[in-house]
């Protein structure tokens, strides 16, 4: 059999965030008419590949070639990417709520009349043929901002079809997506691949991954592990190739045998107040003093919502009940959160603002910690800012060794810091586990995760894919149970749960 | 105004704008001995024009220095409101300066005082007319072109009848009383042309679509900094002519000219639908917020209502029309593009 011509090859392909490698000599290629499904865990560098091949990141700002059909091309920006064929769909939609279908399809690139003037009769006509050629059932005037998440997604997809682009880079477009949305996606594809378009396909669901791709590249800590033809393959061995990597003694965990409960979550379950949607369903934990609950948990699976939450920051309680000491907890603002001795480092500056502008009291410890982000926002993304995102996660920690009884919610504590504050930031965890303070550790972060937690709480899709205790985890494991609830993953699959 | 809001921006400083603006082109005229020792009166039509000019060069650098530079609208066009309020204090030298020399008429003058005779409204009204039914028959064509559904012919055809009713109804009133004021006539070419633009050309179409979603704007490949450029230059020139209007209206350009104007505008905007977070408002919106805000504070002199009271009606209004702006945005869950 011979090899197909690649219609894009990616060779060498290395780029680095603030001394961070994101990719590391990634080799890749893509063959006309083909999906190809990228797969890897968080942080393993596939949104970083597409945003490369998008132009997002231009020529200059990563190393290695990418040629397409033959010829090396150099994307300085995306409008670039976009005239030799390649689209991208990023996992934030990039669409304007309050303008209409055939409005956001055509932004940029509006047909013009003799006068100078948008010439919308077009715009409409030439959406809906578009509309109907690819059989997509939505209104072209309807207001974007009304549609589901599932018809923007297929918005974004005809936007870029609109330009007749030959490339289509998919991430993750089925995260937020309901079954039956999903559904109408996958036809799509399956739709485009019939029609010569080429689509790369990102997603953490396999179940989808099998049905749709031809080939499967598995990324591993943003190098390229292995493609392989789907056909050919198990879930078994691309969940293997996703892990396959050695734990080394870097965790400097000092573990002790845990206190009594301290909090004590019982069938919880919280909506989103803003879409009603259900974001956690039915979670149930305790968290011992002297202990690190690890919770683990692909992108959208609740992990960050079920810290807010405890931390009176996030959600409506729809049912379930928390205990703290023994007594009923539902905290309504951080500050009562705080009151009761309960402390949240958050993720990202970003998010931090968010959190601090919406809540109403405020306190002497995250006042001065705001002071320590303002001074780190000086220089965006560089290596300043890391090192004092390491001090004010440090900050943080310090001071909540103060607080009584002391649950300390950590959300990925150690992303995009440099390895010796991370081992900081470790000794400050056995600091506080030592004096009795009990630790939830939110992290994507495998080897951090399986290092430093006592026991693993895996969410799948806002409910509990798995617990494991420290001896009990392995890589394998706790993937199986972070893909656990997630559609596309067909229940009737037993064999997920042999190892 | 509109156009700054759409992409979501702000400025505080039209009023101070207005006030200098229409100061300048006053001096120009009449005290040029202000500006430059010795230097002759400026012809009216050159001063006006020339003061349109260097509003726009302003208006863009305001611009630039927002969108390049990254300064927050709100502290660059605060600056400006004093800048602006300081200048057009000194350009005044503090007094009181007519628009026109010795009680005659000129170019600045009639701006608010001449009223079209009633032939030439009656052209003007007939005019329009034709412009609007052709423009709706040419559009209804068009549509068919295209395959997209039109409305029925007896509807869309009593839809303009009733509207060019209604503006021979004005024309006819107005003639009663003294014609059509050249005012009028400004104002409709300028919220028609905002209306062309805003609605029908790609600049104004990503003034919106920055407000709404700027990293969307950013991935379908538009020059972000130059269209808010552009929307501060087009303000700029709107301020240049309203600052002709309302100087020429009081006759003199006083240190109180243009006080306060930039909340009854932003208040205008927010009152007509415009939302503070960019993306969303309509002319025909700020039209009628506009009148609101005119009837409201002609309403409160007609009644002799004080000074005190009716400042603080002022800030009322603006403080209930943004109260109803976000209540109305957070209930509609429009995520705007947040600055």
């Amino acid at each position: 059999m011979t090899e197909p011509v690649p219609l894009l090859q990616v060779q060498n392909l290395s780029k680095h965030f603030a001394g961070v490698a994101a990719l590391e000599r990634v080799g890749f290629d893509l063959r006309a008419g083909e999906v190809h499904a990228l797969c890897g865990e968080n942080g393993a560098g596939k949104s970083t590949l597409i945003k490369v091949l998008s132009g997002v990141w231009p020529h200059g700002t990563y190393a290695g070639t990418v040629t397409l059909a033959g010829r090396e091309v150099r994307f300085r920006s995306t409008a670039e990417a976009a005239r030799a064929g390649i689209a991208a769909i990023h996992q934030e939609l990039a669409l304007v709520p309050d303008m209409t279908v055939a409005e956001n399809i055509y932004l940029g690139a509006e047909p013009r009349t003799w006068g100078g003037t948008i010439n919308w009769n077009k715009v409409y006509a030439d959406t809906e043929g578009l509309l109907r050629e690819y059989g997509i059932a939505v209104d072209s005037g309807a207001r974007v901002g009304e549609l589901g998440v599932g018809q923007q997604q297929l918005v974004e997809i005809v936007k870029a079809l609109s330009k007749r682009s030959r490339i289509l880079l998919l991430d993750e477009p089925t995260a937020a997506l309901t079954d039956s949305d999903v559904e109408t996606l996958l036809g799509i594809v399956q739709q485009l691949r019939s029609r010569g378009i080429t689509c790369v396909y990102i997603s953490h669901k396999l179940g989808e991954v099998f049905r749709v791709a031809d080939r499967i590249t598995v990324l591993r800590d943003g190098r390229s592990i292995v493609t392989v033809a789907s056909a050919g393959s198990t879930r078994q061995d691309i969940i293997r190739h996703m892990v396959g990597r050695e734990i080394t003694d870097f965790f400097p965990r000092v573990r002790s045998a845990p206190g009594p409960v301290l909090m004590e979550l019982s069938g919880v379950s919280v909506a989103d107040p803003r879409s009603g949607r259900m974001v956690l369903r039915d979670v149930s934990c305790n968290i011992r003093a002297g202990e690190v609950l690890g919770i683990g948990g692909l992108m959208g699976a609740g992990r960050t919502e079920l810290l807010l939450h405890l931390f009176g920051a996030f959600g409506r309680r729809v049912a379930g009940n928390v205990t703290l000491t023994g007594v009923p907890y539902q905290p309504h603002t951080p500050a009562d959160a705080m009151a009761r001795g309960v402390a949240l480092v958050s993720e990202d500056r970003k998010r931090y603002g968010l959190v601090l502008d919406q809540s109403v009291g405020f306190n002497l410890s995250l006042a001065s910690l705001r002071q320590v982000a303002r001074a780190g926002l000086t220089g965006l993304d560089s290596a300043v800012a890391a090192l004092s995102g390491g001090n004010q996660q440090k900050v943080v920690l310090g001071k909540t060794l103060l607080c009584a009884p002391g649950v300390v919610l950590l959300d990925e504590p150690t992303r995009g810091i440099d390895v010796g504050a991370k081992v900081e930031v470790y000794e400050l965890v056995n600091r506080l586990t030592g004096a009795g303070k009990a630790v939830v550790l939110v992290s994507s972060e495998m080897p951090e995760l399986l290092g430093m937690s006592d026991r693993i709480m895996m969410l799948s899709a806002g409910q509990v894919g798995g617990c494991f205790t420290h001896a009990e985890a392995t890589p394998e494991r706790l993937l199986t149970a972070a893909m656990a609830f997630h559609s596309g993953f067909p229940k009737d699959t037993p064999h997920e749960e042999k190892h | 105004m509109l156009l700054v809001l759409l992409p979501g921006m702000i400025d505080l400083s039209v009023g101070s704008g207005v006030g200098m603006l229409g100061g300048l082109a006053a001096v120009l005229i009449v005290k040029p001995d202000f500006i430059w020792p010795g230097m002759p009166g400026w012809p009216p039509a050159l001063a006006l024009l020339a003061t349109l000019l260097l509003a726009m060069a302003i208006w863009a650098l305001m611009g630039a220095l927002i969108s390049r530079w990254r300064i927050p609208a709100f502290i660059i066009t605060l600056g400006g409101l004093l800048i602006f309020k300081g200048l057009h204090w000194a350009i005044i030298h503090n007094a009181t300066i007519p628009v026109a020399v010795g009680g005659q008429e000129n170019i600045y003058s009639l701006l608010t005082t001449y009223y079209l005779p009633e032939w030439a409204s009656y052209v003007l009204g007939g005019l329009v007319a034709l412009g609007i039914s052709v423009s709706r028959v040419r559009a209804r064509r068009l549509r068919r072109a295209h395959g997209l559904p039109v409305d029925e012919a007896q509807t869309a055809f009593i839809g303009t009848f009733i509207g060019l009713q209604a503006l021979l109804l004005l024309i006819v009133v107005l003639n009663l009383y003294k014609g059509v004021p050249l005012a009028l006539v400004i104002l409709g070419v300028v919220a028609w042309a905002t209306q062309v633009i805003t609605q029908h050309t790609s600049f104004g179409r990503y003034l919106y679509a920055i407000g709404g979603n700027e990293d969307a704007a950013v991935l379908s490949g538009i020059n972000v900094n130059a269209v808010v450029i552009c929307a501060y230059v087009a303000l700029g020139a709107i301020v240049a002519v309203a600052g002709f209007m309302q100087t020429a209206y009081g006759g003199y350009s006083t240190t109180t000219v243009g006080n306060l104007m930039e909340l009854d505008a932003i208040a205008a905007c927010v009152i007509g639908g415009t939302s503070l977070k960019g993306g969303r408002g309509t002319v025909l919106g700020v039209l009628f917020g506009a009148l609101i805000m005119a009837t409201l504070l002609n309403g409160m002199t007609l009644l002799a209502v004080t000074p005190e009271l009716k400042t603080i009606a002022r800030g009322t209004v603006l403080v209930l029309a943004v109260w109803m702006d976000v209540w109305l945005s957070r209930r509609y869950g429009t995520g705007g593009g947040s600055r």
